[in-house]
């Protein structure tokens, strides 16, 4: 079962994406903020993580930026509102993008092709 | 001794004396006056002297000396008195002209006045006049009008009808100016366009005339050989006046004037009035040349300011749609995660819900409703990220034909063909990518709706000067002046259309960047939207 963490700072966001990836068959750990998805990544070993641009304090931007700098080998994707984050150089360090929408349909999508791209690359 | 003339008697009868004229009366009646006007030229009077020689009359031989002395101080009486005359005239005739030339700030009207005194009986009555003036450039002097008949049967009848009118030389020049300025410009092309001399030629008698500020009265050009036979040739004519026109120490212009008709001679006195018209007329004609080069360049000024009032108007426009889009972003953004979370959940129940659940109808509504006000957050989100461009060169045609391919399904749903019509040497544009495709697929989409039956959509790149036009054409309903500016303006509602930023977003895009998006709907049906984008750009 692959372990996903969900960086977002509204709580009920992290609730749904909790119970909706849940169903999906995915272990899902969450973070409200920058610091502890950091708490987290280094005290666990996640698959992906789902991380939102719009974070209190730290960005996500900021907060992918550090996790490819500490040599973390997690993929993320970066989910938001901002579709012209697409434009940000430090946004192309990302391995997948997501506009936010009720509608999870494109983000599970997307966790299943990183993933399954992952998986590959282990292979060879 | 009874004398044949009646200059022994006080007073005459009217038959007495041939030489009394009618209106003459009053000399019958003065001896005095009839013998000094009469009488000394009468062949009666010299019969009557002879006699008195015949008789030994003591004075007999001295009088013929005294009238003889008498008569040459009359003539040249009569001489002073008619060059006087003239000169009044002329004095006259200057005051006048110079009146019109110091308040006269129109060019044609200072050519007609100065160029109809020249060649007018009632001015210096030369038979033609070309006026040559010194280019903006200030290289070259060059032919620019010539007034006079070109022939004998054009000068007698031109002659002639002015000899009919009455008409002072104001009046002559005004006449001149409305019915004759624009042929006279064109009658002497010919001549004109083979008088340009550069001012730096010293030895041409143009500038020999400027130089020394003095007119150069030409003769016997033909035959002389210090003399260049090259404008003589041209002028036709081998006498002929040069006249240098200096204002303030400007070179303005040089006057050349002849008797090409009837080749009266120039004289010196001809030389002299002229020389001082000559000042006047250099005057006139640099202030009305100063005045018209004012007017052009507070014509451009004008234009100038137009265009910066367009701009400024442009700019309080774009900050007032900065701040529409600021304030739009923070509330759409404050709207979507909470919308995101009902609508989320909304699905997460409708996924565990059974199938014959009655609350799964409500459940559905919420979930559509959500989508639905998640796609105007999405419009409104792009209207405002628009505000904040990424520029690259990119190839138009790969850019289209992307754009086209991904609305082929939607095309294809509605009936529509879409042909293609891309120049293959466009320039690269410099353009934010995204936007522009999505100008291009906002301008299909509407296009689209105007065409319910279905029909042919036709998109073209093509080059035009220095920008590139995309162009789409449909040939559905004509859009009305309304609904064009609907279009184009953010949140305008018509009942045609419904409400949207759709194309104004467009519009607000393509102006911000300098480019156009410009709207024409044919009559007979169907509609062209075109995106003009400017090749070249410094400021983005």
């Amino acid at each position: 079962m692959a372990k996903l963490l969900v960086v977002d700072d509204e709580a009920n966001i992290r609730l749904l994406y909790a119970a909706e990836l849940s169903d999906e068959g995915y272990d899902v750990v969450t973070a409200g903020s920058a610091l502890e998805a950091v708490e987290k990544l280094e005290s666990e070993s996640f698959d992906l993580a789902v991380i939102d641009i719009k974070l209190k304090n730290e960005s996500g931007i900021e907060l992918l930026q550090r996790i490819v700098k500490e040599r973390h080998t997690v993929p993320v994707i970066l989910c938001t509102a901002f579709s012209c984050y697409k434009d940000d150089f430090s946004a192309w360090l990302a391995d997948g993008y997501v506009v936010k929408s009720s509608d999870l349909q494109e983000l599970k999508d997307e966790i299943a092709r990183v993933l399954a791209k992952r998986q590959k690359a282990a292979y060879t | 001794m009874d004398w044949e003339c009646c200059w022994s008697r006080d007073h005459i009868e009217a038959d007495h004396c041939p030489y009394v004229g009618e209106g003459e009366e009053d000399l019958l009646s003065s001896q005095r006056r009839r013998i000094v006007e009469k009488c000394v030229e009468c062949p009666r009077f010299k019969n009557d002297l002879a006699r008195m020689k015949g008789a030994g009359y003591p004075l007999s031989d001295v009088l013929p000396f005294i009238l003889t002395e008498f008569q040459e101080q009359k003539a040249q009486m009569g001489a002073m008195l008619s060059f006087l005359n003239s000169r009044t005239r002329e004095i006259k005739f200057l005051r006048e002209v110079g009146l019109v030339l110091q308040t006269s700030i129109d060019l044609d009207e200072v050519l007609s006045i100065a160029m109809t005194a020249i060649t007018a009986g009632k001015g210096f009555g030369m038979n033609r006049a070309f006026l040559l003036m010194t280019d903006k450039e200030r290289r070259n002097i060059r032919g620019y009008l010539g007034v006079g008949p070109r022939d004998y049967e054009e000068a007698w009848r031109t002659w002639e009808d002015i000899s009919r009118s009455n008409f002072t030389l104001r009046q002559l020049a005004r006449d001149f100016q409305k019915t004759k300025l624009t042929s006279e410009k064109v009658k002497f092309h010919d001549i004109l366009q083979r008088l340009t001399v550069p001012l730096s030629d010293q030895g041409h008698i143009f500038n020999r005339a400027l130089r020394g500020k003095k007119p150069i009265l030409v003769e016997n050009a033909l035959n002389n050989p210090d003399l260049d036979r090259g404008l003589a040739r041209i002028l036709g004519v081998d006498t002929f006046l040069v006249m240098p026109l200096i204002s303030r120490n400007r070179r303005i212009g040089v006057i050349i004037a002849d008797n090409c008709i009837t080749h009266k001679p120039i004289t010196l006195q001809d030389m002299q009035s002229l020389e001082t018209f000559a000042f006047p007329v250099a005057f006139a004609l640099e202030r009305a040349s100063l005045y018209e080069r004012l007017q052009e360049e507070v014509a451009k000024q004008k234009a100038a300011n137009l265009k910066l009032r367009e701009q400024q108007e442009l700019i309080v426009k774009m900050e007032k749609m900065a701040l529409v889009g600021k304030i739009t972003s923070s509330i759409a953004h404050s709207i979507r995660n909470p919308l995101m979370v009902i609508g989320g959940f909304a699905r997460t129940l409708l996924k565990g819900s059974p199938a014959d659940d009655e609350k799964r109808s409500y459940l559905e509504s919420i979930v559509r409703e959500t989508r639905q006000l998640e796609e105007v957050l999405s419009e409104v989100l792009d209207y405002s990220e628009s505000l904040f461009p990424v520029t690259d060169y990119w190839d138009l045609n790969e850019l289209v034909a992307k754009a086209m391919g991904e609305l082929e399904g939607v095309m294809k749903g509605a009936g529509v063909a879409c042909r293609m019509e891309l120049a293959p040497d466009l320039p690269v544009v410099r353009i934010d990518y995204k936007q522009i495709s999505y100008c291009l697929k906002t301008i299909t989409t509407t296009a689209l709706s105007a065409m319910e039956l279905g029909g042919e959509l036709h998109v073209e790149s093509l080059k035009e000067g220095e920008a590139v036009l995309l162009r789409v054409t449909d040939d559905g309903k004509p859009l009305s002046e309304t609904a064009q500016v609907a279009l184009t303006t953010p949140f305008f509602q018509t009942q045609e259309l419904g409400e949207g930023v759709g194309l104004s977003l467009c519009k607000s895009i393509l102006e911000r960047q300098g480019n156009t998006l410009t709207i024409t709907s044919r009559p007979g049906g169907g509609n062209t939207y075109s995106i003009r984008l400017l090749t070249k750009k410094e400021n983005i």
